[in-house]
């Protein structure tokens, strides 16, 4: 059962994104890899929001789902005769060697791996709430780091994979982004969905309606999990290499941050985020390799550019703590910003 | 033996001392303040850059600019967020964590600085045919020297009082008349003053200062409050305590599986955290209103 369905607040931001995919990643190869690294976090932030912007309930713990996903897709599609041959995979299982896959099934064992894990560790964190379930996913995500930095059976340990199949084309990215975005928003307007949001805005109130917080939380959690699974390969195949230090602090920080600075409630408010942070870190790039931006040459000094995007994201949340859209989902003639 | 269980003990209380110092500023405004590690780091960096200095010189210049700069980031950019989400502060902490980063990069360099500080304390003596470490020992003595000072400022006098209450209660403390820009201030002064206790020890064990350096520390402290129970000061302490000191014996226990330590700790935080999910000194799981 579904509840209202508005056409304009899911087209809006799928059109939003497909115009971005094209505009910019046909200008030139680097645009290219900028809208397919762009797009493999938006569906990491998607996931996010699945699962954060829907339950309230802050995750640090999807980056563990996304390495699951990441290695999973990657061990399958590296060719038997490298694994064979690679210093770094000398030790890995005999059947991982042999067993090989195309881009696409492996995309989907990336899904499963991810929904795998998230279900099975949601049996147990979904009991938690507040600062109890952050801190319980990050320790999530702090054992999956260390085994997948340490074990070689299972991967190159803290190596790098090397030789995967990269994206060939940019429908391939654009197509499974918009996929994940129909799949969030069915999902946020869907009876698990609304009930969700009705834990996150009283947790007390809910229950006392016959809601089972664990229940929805899991569902989505699960749900959010196998999404995170298909960002961390898609991450992989953008550049066709992967290796476990890509997942973990700096990539969870990035992400959430897309989503708590676009407003983490709405589909909008992640396609937002994502498309503000990104948008400012190409400028500021382009601004200290002293590239024309609309035919004016603006120079900064390198190495100021982190500082200038760390700065911008904490003046951001500090104009408007709920996010730019604040949680708001598209609608055309933009709404007032201001109550 | 006796040296791992010193270890153990003396790790324990530096994770004590930062876990005290992030329930501190937890207590009074919900707030996990990630840029902690940025006050650990820029105490760290003054330690090593006037280790030419009298050792007490530059632990009082280390403790000035610590609590300098963590009194800065509650002016410039906490104070906007009182009452926010606690998540959106988080992210804010974090991005003032990463901003601070740049800054040190673009300021000492990516690579590590070093300096040798209080060589007296690196080396070992024997008791009883036992070699141990000298630092092991000073760390202890001084982490239970800060603790109970600690100790004493927050259950005797009258800052310590309006801390435990804002840290149970803020809005009825503000009610009863705590004046809360000057309780906040202060409790983020104090905060910076034990990051740059927990630098000293840091650096004189590891020289190797980097714009990341107290990044590690931080967060297994913060992991050790919210294990410990982030709404008493008490609970934050002890868990970073556990948290130290449970790494600490893992490394020994494990042998050659110690390169697992870290799942293992973080597993059985996740068991704590299940059992008592308010933590260890929690009186009843409480339902957050997240």
């Amino acid at each position: 059962m579904t509840t209202r369905l508005r056409l304009q607040e899911l087209l809006g931001p799928i059109l939003i994104v497909i115009a971005f995919s094209y505009v910019v990643g046909l200008q030139s190869a680097q645009g290219l890899l900028i809208v397919q690294s762009t797009l493999a976090l938006f569906v990491m932030v998607l996931a996010l929001h699945v699962f954060v912007g829907n339950s309230g309930v802050l995750s640090f713990g999807h980056g563990a789902f996304a390495m699951f996903g990441a290695f999973a897709s990657g061990i399958v599609t590296t060719p038997s005769n490298i694994k064979e041959n690679s210093l770094q995979l000398q030790n890995l299982y005999p059947f991982l060697v042999d067993l090989n896959l195309g881009m696409y099934p492996s995309l989907l064992l990336a899904i499963a791996a991810g929904a795998l894990v998230a279900g099975l560790s949601g049996l147990l964190l979904m009991r938690l709430n507040g600062l109890a379930a952050g801190i319980a996913t990050f320790a999530l995500l702090g054992v999956a780091y260390n085994i997948f930095f340490y074990n070689n059976r299972i991967g190159p340990g803290s190596q790098a994979l090397l030789a995967l199949p990269p994206f060939q084309f940019l429908e391939e990215p654009v197509v499974l982004t918009v996929l994940v975005m129909l799949v969030v928003y069915l999902f946020g307007i869907s009876r698990a969905g609304r009930t969700l949001r009705a834990t996150r805005e009283d947790p007390l109130a809910a229950p006392a309606l016959g809601i089972s917080i664990t229940r929805v939380r899991w569902i989505a959690f699960t749900l959010s999990g196998a999404i995170a699974g298909l960002g961390g390969a898609m991450f992989a195949h953008v550049a066709g290499t992967v290796q476990v230090q890509d997942y973990y602090l700096p990539y969870t920080f990035m992400t959430l941050s897309m989503l708590i600075i676009g407003g983490s409630a709405s589909l909008w408010g992640a396609t937002v985020g994502t498309l503000l942070v990104t948008g400012i870190g190409q400028i500021l790039l382009m601004m200290e390799q002293q590239k024309p931006i609309l035919g004016i040459v603006v120079h900064i000094p390198n190495g100021t550019r982190a500082i200038v995007i760390a700065l911008s994201l904490v003046v951001m949340l500090l104009w408007r703590s709920e996010g730019v859209t604040q949680g708001r989902e598209f609608k055309i003639g933009m709404p007032k910003l201001r109550k | 033996m006796i040296q791992a269980i010193l270890d153990a003990v003396s790790l324990g209380g530096v994770y004590a001392l930062a876990a005290l110092g992030l329930g501190l500023v937890f207590g009074v405004m919900r707030l996990v303040n990630f840029a902690h590690a940025e006050l650990i780091t820029v105490a760290s960096y003054t330690l090593v850059m006037t280790h030419q200095f009298p050792l007490v010189v530059s632990m009082v210049l280390s403790v000035v600019v610590a609590s300098l700069m963590a009194l800065l980031m509650e002016l410039l950019a906490y104070r906007r967020l009182r009452g926010s989400n606690p998540a959106t502060m988080l992210i804010v902490s974090f991005g003032v964590s990463v901003l601070l980063q740049k800054i040190y990069e673009l300021v000492f360099g990516a690579l590590p600085r070093s300096a040798s500080v209080a060589t007296g304390l690196t080396g070992t003596f024997t008791v009883g045919g036992v070699s141990i470490t000298t630092a092991s020992v000073v760390t202890i003595v001084l982490a239970v020297v800060i603790l109970l000072a600690m100790g004493y400022l927050i259950e005797r006098t009258k800052l310590g009082l309006q801390l435990r209450a804002a840290a149970s209660d803020f809005q009825t403390a503000r009610l009863l008349g705590v004046r809360s820009n000057r309780l906040i201030a202060s409790a983020f002064v104090i905060s910076g003053a034990l990051a740059a206790v927990v630098a000293f020890v840091n650096v004189v064990g590891n020289p190797q200062v980097d714009p990341r350096f107290g990044l590690d520390i931080t967060i297994l402290a913060l992991v050790g409050i919210v294990v410990g129970g982030m709404n008493s000061l008490r609970g934050s302490a002890l868990g970073g305590f556990i948290v130290g000191a449970v790494l600490s014996l893992l490394n020994v226990i494990l042998g050659n599986g110690r390169v697992y330590a870290y799942s293992w700790m973080f597993v059985i935080v996740i068991v704590i955290l299940l059992v008592r999910p308010g933590g260890i000194l929690s009186k009843f799981a409480t339902k957050e209103r997240v």
